[in-house]
């Protein structure tokens, strides 16, 4: 050993738990022997009670039982045994996730360095001046714009009314009714647009 | 007489090999012993990993009742591997590298390598990482006698700390030692 670097170092931990370990692999071989035991006695009583030495089949019955008290015992040994080492080893884990929660602490501490409330303030401000002289610019481009050529923009506003007002004129001078060519008779609405109004306009005169 | 396949008792196919005699004679011929050595090493190996055997003895050779009966003799044909040509095979498969005497500086007893030491580590590996105990000590007894049954139980203590050893060299074990025992712990590894 010695060079590889991704072997870590054997901590007094390490060893508390392997000798915990140890120990209660030590129980579970104490309980192997136990139930060898505890068969064993069972076979001596039954061979016993067979060759009717019931006394006998009695004292192996009653060694019996003490044996399987023992192992109720270090049941309970054991159960306190592996409880302890779940709970160093779910220690050690705490205190990975631990260590692992402070990294991840310290990067982002770091990162909010990088990235404090001033800077950030000032990153803000920055840029909503920069907005405010963008828009600036904006409305000096189209004033400028709109100054130079409004008087052309409205000439030619107003010459195109001029043109349409004129066309409107021309197209009503054409609409005229053209001079009847038969004698007027007494019914006064005619089918042409222009009449009615005229024959409206005579007819209060008269009344 | 026909030689046919059998399935002995425990599920194990034998070969037709198996039932001819004079597969269980050694031969006087050196290069007609050295295909039937063969065979018979080849045999031993497939057995003990179908029953998961580790340790063959010339005394099975010699009497019945042990776990090698089934192909340490055959009834149907009235014959059995002698114990001499037990120990033939045996200083075979030590020469070969596919078995040591275990205990060492004897010659009756061999310890079957049907994985070399370099496959049982990754097993072991492969074992550490599918039940997650990556990181945790282990020992001895917990890995060779776990409460649920792995491809390591009953594995003798000799193969798995030449397995541990191998994984320690490539950086992906480490043996603790402390007063009262020794432990394992695995790693990833590159």
């Amino acid at each position: 050993m010695g060079g590889n670097q991704s072997i870590p170092k054997v901590t007094p931990q390490d060893r508390a738990v392997l000798d915990l370990k140890l120990q209660r692999d030590k129980l579970k071989q104490y309980q192997k022997k136990l139930q060898v035991i505890l068969d064993r006695e069972h076979e001596i009583a039954k061979a016993n009670l067979a060759a009717n030495q019931k006394d006998r089949a009695v004292i192996a019955l009653r060694r019996r039982k003490y044996q399987q008290g023992l192992l109720s015992k270090t049941d309970g040994q054991l159960e306190k045994l592996e409880q302890l080492v779940s709970t160093i080893e779910f220690s050690l884990i705490e205190v990975s996730v631990l260590h692992g929660l402070k990294k991840g602490n310290d990067v982002l501490k770091e990162i909010h360095k990088e990235m404090n409330i001033e800077s950030v303030e000032k990153l803000l401000d920055e840029s909503h001046e920069a907005q405010a002289y963008q828009r600036e610019i904006d409305e000096m481009l189209s004033n400028h714009l709109t100054l130079d050529d409004e008087d052309a923009v409205q000439a030619e506003l107003r010459e195109l009314q001029a043109e349409s007002l004129q066309k409107a004129e021309t197209r009503q001078l054409n609409n005229l009714p053209s001079v009847p060519r038969t004698e007027p008779t007494d019914t006064v609405v005619d089918a042409e647009t222009g009449e009615p109004e005229r024959e409206h306009e005579r007819i209060p005169v008269p009344a | 007489m026909a030689l046919s396949t059998h399935t002995t008792a425990s599920g194990f196919l034998l070969p037709s090999i198996h039932s001819a005699p004079p597969f269980f004679t050694q031969q006087p011929n050196a290069s007609t012993q050295s295909i039937v050595g063969e065979q018979w090493i080849r045999l031993i190996l497939a057995y003990a990993r179908h029953r998961n055997l580790f340790t063959l003895r010339i005394e099975d050779a010699e009497t019945t009742g042990g776990d090698w009966d089934e192909i340490l003799r055959n009834e149907r044909i009235h014959r059995r591997l002698l114990p001499s040509h037990l120990s033939f095979l045996f200083s075979e498969m030590v020469s070969k590298n596919i078995a040591v005497y275990e205990p060492p500086k004897q010659t009756r007893s061999v310890l079957l390598y049907w994985r070399l030491p370099e496959e049982w580590a990754e097993v072991l590996h492969g074992w550490a990482i599918s039940t997650a105990q990556l990181n945790t000590i282990l020992t001895f007894y917990e890995i060779t006698d776990p409460p649920i049954e792995s491809p390591l139980t009953g594995i003798p203590v000799t193969i798995l700390r030449r397995a541990i050893t191998v994984l320690n060299k490539t950086g992906r074990a480490q043996i603790i030692g402390v007063a009262d025992g020794e432990g394992v712990r695995f790693f990833a590894g590159t």
